[in-house]
């Protein structure tokens, strides 16, 4: 469908208001990510979308950087805005501690998983159109919502606040955001970036959704054990009310500090208390038990959603019976 | 009246999972060393290519090309280790070479997969000296292999 400027700039009325709409509506063609600007139009499968700012991470990916091929649009046929992600497609080595394993950022993975995940409140959810050097770029919903990274520790007016009266209900949410992990796992597939900051609860649902499914990296003998430590990281995070760091002790709690040892840290960040239980004793034995999982002190480790989730559910039960 | 078993006895089929690591080539001289030149003893050295995912290439073609240059190296090393095997006193006939592309499964699955196939008795293989980082976040697989066989022996060469 062919629009005509004048067309364009008649819809891009209908969607900003009157000192937002440009003196001139240009359609950019879609191969080349840095010729899109701002105000710019580009068609996508039959639709035109008014192109806003580039993302930056904090949603999207490294801390404060502009992310020059995932842009904000809004969709000119029905007003909804959209996030529009280009093709980048980068390797790299990752680094954790010592440990250096192979990245991919792969847009190929992330149509994939779209397709995978369609309809389920649980994941951001978008289409993939072909630009017009025939790559695949994903039109995302945007999610309106804070990040679970942003939410957690504003909940409850102190640690003991939080965890008897929030607590149940974040481990509630918590559980099915594994659950939703386990989904992937369970159809083959990583999520490959698992971060506090990549899940997004949608204020139209109250549901957290994950976002961000391009990375995929190099696994060794236990396919989903790195996805594993991203939840265990996040598990750590909500109890903890935000993290529990060493620095932190020293400098709040120096009594605690000294109660540690080198065991009670977490396995690959050892400034982050896993062991938490040593810092708030009121943290039940058995949610205390899974959080110890992931410490430098482990001696078993997850390797499946399922056995995280029936952990999970026991640390549950006890939690109620308190 | 003596009757007499014409049936020759069956060999002792050892599997050998080996890679580029010293820990396999340390594995490859074990058994050499405590079985070579012993009658009843046949050997299959294995290697698995670790393929990664369709996401790490930019097209099929790069992936086969990859594949195929692994596959390549892959049986020049077990060449290498057959030859080993056969100085250590194996007979020719008795030293198979295996090698595979790893694809969805895990290397203690595939590993298992082709005991399973071959009715090997024992599987052995080097053991990797990961931290304790590494072995949480990628696994081990002598750790799975020990858990995870069953009707064979696994020896972990250290």
């Amino acid at each position: 469908m062919d629009f005509t400027e004048k067309d364009l700039r008649g819809m891009v009325r209908k969607w900003v208001s009157p000192d937002r709409v440009p003196k001139r509506v240009q359609v950019k063609d879609t191969s080349d990510f840095f010729r899109v600007d701002y105000d710019d139009v580009v068609i996508l499968g039959g639709v035109p979308y008014f192109v806003r700012n580039n993302e930056r991470e904090g949603r999207f990916g490294l801390e404060d950087e502009q992310k020059f091929w995932v842009k904000r649009a809004i969709d000119l046929l029905t007003g909804e805005m959209k996030v529009l992600k280009w093709v980048f497609r980068e390797r790299f080595e990752a680094r954790i501690g010592n440990l250096v394993f192979d990245c991919v950022r792969s847009p190929q993975k992330e149509a994939r998983i779209l397709e995978l995940v369609r309809g389920r409140a649980d994941f951001m959810q978008g289409t993939t159109e072909q630009d017009s050097a025939g790559h695949p770029l994903r039109i995302l919903d945007y999610i309106h919502g804070r990040t679970l990274s942003q939410i957690t520790p504003l909940l409850g007016s102190d640690h003991e606040d939080f965890f008897y009266n929030h607590f149940p209900l974040v481990l509630d949410e918590y559980v099915g955001i594994v659950e939703a992990i386990r989904f992937l796992h369970q159809s083959g597939e990583k999520h490959g970036d698992i971060r506090r900051d990549h899940l997004i609860k949608d204020e139209t649902t109250g549901r957290y959704r994950w976002i961000d499914y391009d990375f995929n990296y190099r696994h060794g003998e236990s396919r989903f054990a790195y996805d594993l430590f991203g939840l265990g990281n996040i598990l750590v995070f909500i109890t903890g009310r935000g993290d529990v760091t060493t620095n932190r002790l020293l400098t709040q709690a120096p009594g605690i500090l000294d109660r540690l040892s080198s065991d009670d840290v977490n396995i690959v960040f050892h400034n982050r208390v896993a062991n938490l239980k040593k810092v708030y004793p009121y943290i039940p034995t058995l949610l205390n038990r899974v959080l110890m999982h992931f410490s430098a002190g482990a001696q078993v480790y997850y390797e499946t959603t399922e056995e995280l989730l029936e952990d999970l559910g026991e640390a549950r039960e006890e939690l109620e019976r308190r | 009246m003596e009757t007499k078993n014409s049936s020759q006895p069956k060999d002792k089929h050892f599997l050998i999972a080996v890679d580029e690591s010293e820990s396999s080539k340390r594995a490859v001289l074990y058994v050499a060393d405590i079985v070579g030149g012993f009658p009843g003893f046949a050997v299959t050295l294995l290697s698995i290519i670790p393929e990664p995912e369709e996401d790490f290439f930019d097209s099929g073609e790069e992936q086969i090309a990859w594949t195929k240059e692994k596959l390549e190296a892959a049986n020049r090393m077990l060449e290498n280790y057959r030859q080993i095997m056969i100085h250590a006193g194996f007979p020719p006939e008795k030293v198979r070479i295996r090698s595979c592309v790893g694809e969805e499964k895990s290397f203690s699955e595939a590993i298992l997969d082709t005991r399973c196939d071959l009715s090997c008795c024992t599987v052995v293989v080097g053991r990797h000296h990961k931290s304790r980082t590494e072995e949480f976040l990628f696994g081990s697989t002598s750790t799975r292999l020990i858990r995870e066989a069953k009707n064979c022996a696994v020896w972990v060469i250290e």
